[in-house]
């Protein structure tokens, strides 16, 4: 029967004191009071979020990323937010949200030209006029003819003019975006761990649901792990004015389709396994079958005449409608005393045409217990699909697909980075990164006419990405 | 001269494969491994901000994982 | 392939990255001394310090062994034993232990193991039998009288709670006499390291999985003090589904009901991690509990 109401930490106390007597009589080296409780108030140390087996924690990241393009190009603001619970059976539940604020110019998609060219497009808000301001980027709204067989309310444009030898952009873009996603995993039976996910995006003019499972079983005492996940994606695109006609001249004519589909199945085998004392490498195989649309319904390609090289006409872009893709992902971790080395290769090759590699390496080096700097690099480079024309020429007979997009020529796409890490105690870290990002592309593409020759034809993409995060562990 | 390198490159996977039995540390010598900067991923949030900035703009995605990218801005 | 049968001869020393490491077979349990250090010469001392530190508390106090001092104790019965200073320190240390856990960790106990075999069947000792051994239990019938132990007729004392963890700290300390290296001693489990490794970098300890021998349930950062696990991955009995793991309760004779299947505790010394974790099983499904309460760093597998 115990009558007295032990107090925190009492039974604790008198343990370590009957301990402490015991080997003070044995071993003068290692005994004494003092030590012991320096090594109770000893709160130091590198970051563990590893409370154990058989203990329930949560972990909380909040990070923000802030990113910005030169030259008045795509800026982005994206906080996110995760939270994960982890039982003390090996289940886990995560919820986690982003929210994105993206605006600024992009290429549309057509070639310099040595005149001013004018480019009409629809409204974002349809039959609001007063909303959609000529100030906003340096667009005209104006008022167009009623076209027989379409609707009867598209009758304003917005009309934006791009000066002489400069690389068109529609500066009126801007977008907000929100998104969900929820997983759950646990052990089950004799397999290490199973688990499903789901997300939700959604944009004024895309939404994206996704879903996914995973199973993961690991051999060789714990050195080996096989995971395979299966993943699958569905995107609906509801542009602004309409689904335009692939290949169809560019007007501002409101569009009777309005939403496509797009739909993505995917599965990655994965084999990580653990070298050595000091050495991780996991090895992914991904495979990948999109279908359904992918066209960009804003984006153009311009029809050049075939003596002058002048822009004439500009057409919505088109894709195919089906892309398969697979993809060959190594990844060494490497610890080597007071620095960590991450090298990742990738092969990557699709059904458009499109064959690339990146290379992807990072170096943490550790300053004390409490510090660590990583500077980091990351080389890509990739070939053209085989749709993509920087422009097309008139009086040629017009190709099935076509596509002037930069992101589908071919580039080479360099980052450098450093990171700094402050571990601010054993549960929680904070930590800065800035990357610099610089794309560099044939800017003068060999058999180039007339005009052509001297305008920049790689719309080339440099941006600043800064990224901050927070990471907390707690019961 | 394709089957050929065919061959080679699966006689290599049979080899890691095979390998893999005995390959691998000791429990007590997993004391790197356990640190958190050895996890496969250990900044999850900064790997999907910064897959996302690559996905759209660049036309490869995926192989660390899933290739979708859960947005319209590719 | 099959392993060697480990002999007193067993002692290996190996190179493991920047530390030596010497294992030798002990106290019915593989053990084991990291150090840090380039010098093979400097660590098979150490070695052979520490494995005779082991064998020392082992000859001396193993139930087993009638020429130990437990079992000099157990044969003298009534007629009562003086016993060196080591000895007092220790059986000073089990009272002390026993007044602290409202009688729960009791040195005593081991009669019970008469009735209980905890081999992985389902087979339970009959009530009555228990009931026959319970008056051979419990602490305040022997006569302490420092340094004189007496025992009641039929009653024994096993220190086998304490012996192991207590090498640990002896071993760890004799090592250290030798050379002031980072070190980490491990003697089946129950281990304690010197300090931090050079650069401040911690040890990691693997706790073993309760499922299946050579998985692991987790990787501990010990950066100094010690690890003490209770548990029952192979000893235990299992009938009509429940399972009686063999920490058993010196008041009712029969297992803890719903322990933890194992408890690793970090503490300063290894006999503290040792108390405490022993402590803790035998709180059974409050385990977790109390270890929260009392603010201990713990680790439970259920």
């Amino acid at each position: 029967m115990q009558l007295k109401k032990r107090r925190r930490g009492n039974v604790r106390k008198s343990l370590a004191r009957i301990s402490a007597g015991l080997l003070a009589a044995a071993l003068p080296p290692l005994a004494g009071q003092a030590a012991a409780q320096s090594y109770y108030d000893d709160a130091s140390g590198t970051r563990n979020n590893n409370f154990g087996p058989g203990f329930t924690y949560s972990q909380l990241d909040a990070a923000l990323l802030v990113y910005q393009e030169a030259g008045g190009r795509v800026g982005a603001i994206e906080p996110t937010a995760n939270l994960s619970m982890h039982a003390a059976d090996g289940r886990q539940l995560s919820i986690g949200g982003v929210a994105d604020s993206v605006s600024g110019a992009t290429p549309n998609g057509a070639v310099p030209s040595n005149l001013p060219q004018n480019f009409v497009t629809p409204i974002k808000a349809q039959g609001s006029s007063a909303s959609v301001t000529s100030a906003s980027g340096g667009s005209t709204i104006i008022k167009l003819p009623p076209t027989p067989g379409q609707l009867a309310t598209a009758a304003l444009g917005r009309q934006y003019t791009v000066p002489a030898n400069t690389l068109p952009m529609d500066k009126g873009f801007h977008d907000h975006r929100a998104a969900l996603n929820g997983a759950w995993a646990q052990p089950l039976g004799g397999i290490t761990e199973i688990g499903v996910g789901a997300g939700y995006s959604r944009e004024s003019d895309y939404q994206s649901i996704t879903a996914n499972t995973h199973l993961s079983q690991n051999f060789n005492a714990n050195n080996t792990t096989m995971s395979l996940s299966l993943n699958s994606e569905f995107d609906s695109s509801f542009p602004f004015g309409g689904i335009p006609t692939p290949l169809s001249v560019m007007n501002a004519q409101w569009k009777t389709q309005s939403t496509r589909d797009k739909t993505q199945l995917g599965f990655v085998l994965g084999l990580t396994q653990v070298m050595t004392r000091s050495w991780l490498t996991q090895f992914n195989y991904a495979f990948d079958q999109q279908s359904g649309y992918q066209n960009d319904p804003y984006r153009i390609v311009s029809v050049v005449d075939p003596a002058s090289g002048v822009p004439t006409q500009s057409l919505y872009e088109n894709r195919p409608q089906s892309r398969q893709s697979n993809s060959f992902y190594w990844d060494n971790k490497l610890d080597l005393g007071p620095t960590v080395t991450d090298l990742s290769l990738r092969y990557f090759t699709d059904s458009w045409g499109i064959k690339s590699v990146t290379a992807d390496l990072a170096e943490r080096l550790n300053l004390g217990s409490a510090f660590y700097v990583e500077p980091s690099a990351r080389y890509y480079h990739q070939s053209a699909a085989n749709f993509f024309h920087s422009y097309l020429v008139g009086g040629q007979a017009l190709p099935a697909y076509a596509t002037s997009d930069s992101r589908l020529g071919s580039f080479t796409g360099t980052t450098f980075g450093a990171k700094l890490g402050w571990i601010v105690s054993k549960r929680s870290e904070f930590y800065v990164k800035g990357e610099y990002y610089a794309q560099s592309g044939n800017s003068h593409p060999a058999g180039a006419i007339g005009q052509l020759k001297q305008q920049d034809l790689f719309p080339k993409t440099s941006a600043a990405i800064a990224f901050i995060g927070y990471s907390w562990d707690f019961h | 001269m394709r089957t050929a390198a065919r061959t080679v490159f699966l006689a290599g996977m049979a080899l890691a494969l095979a390998g893999c039995a005995s390959l691998g540390p000791k429990p007590w010598e997993k004391d790197l491994m356990a640190r958190h900067e050895m996890l496969v991923d250990p900044y999850p949030l900064q790997t999907a901000a910064e897959d996302h900035v690559y996905f759209s703009k660049e036309a490869s995605s995926g192989g660390r994982g899933f290739a979708g990218g859960g947005c319209g801005c590719n | 392939m099959q392993a060697a049968p480990e002999t007193e001869a067993s002692r290996r020393i190996t190179r493991l990255g920047p530390d030596y490491h010497v294992s030798f077979h002990a106290m019915a349990t593989p053990c084991e001394v990291r150090v840090e250090t380039s010098d093979a010469a400097l660590a098979e001392r150490i070695g052979i310090a520490v494995e005779a530190e082991a064998r020392r508390i082992e000859l001396k106090f193993s139930r087993y062994r009638v020429d130990s001092v437990v079992g000099r104790i157990n044969a003298a019965g009534h007629l009562g034993l003086v016993v060196d200073e080591e000895t007092s320190s220790l059986l000073e240390c089990a009272r002390q232990c026993f007044d602290a856990s409202d009688g729960m960790f009791d040195i005593t106990s081991g009669v019970l193991r008469r009735a209980w075999h905890f081999d992985g069947s389902d087979r339970l000792p009959g009530a009555q039998r228990i009931l026959d051994l319970l008056p051979l239990v419990g602490w305040p019938k022997v006569s302490w009288k420092p340094p004189e132990l007496k025992l009641p007729p039929g009653m024994e004392i096993d220190l086998g709670g304490l012996a192991k963890e207590y090498a640990v700290d002896r071993a760890l300390a004799e090592a250290l006499a030798i050379a002031p290296l980072p070190m980490l001693v491990n003697f089946g489990g129950d281990l304690r390291v010197s300090g931090p490794r050079s650069g401040g970098i911690p040890w990691n300890v693997a706790i073993e999985s309760v499922e299946k021998s050579g998985g692991m349930a987790g990787m501990l950062e010990l950066r100094e003090g010690a690890l003490a696990t209770s548990g029952d991955a192979r000893r235990f009995l299992l009938r009509d589904g429940v399972r009686y793991s063999h920490i058993l309760n010196p008041r009712t004779g029969w297992p803890v009901k719903d322990a933890p299947r194992s408890v690793t505790i970090a503490a300063y010394s290894c006999v503290e991690a040792g108390i405490t974790a022993t402590l803790a099983m035998l709180k059974g499904r409050r385990a977790e509990a109390f270890l929260k309460r009392e603010g201990i760093r713990a680790w439970c597998i259920r």
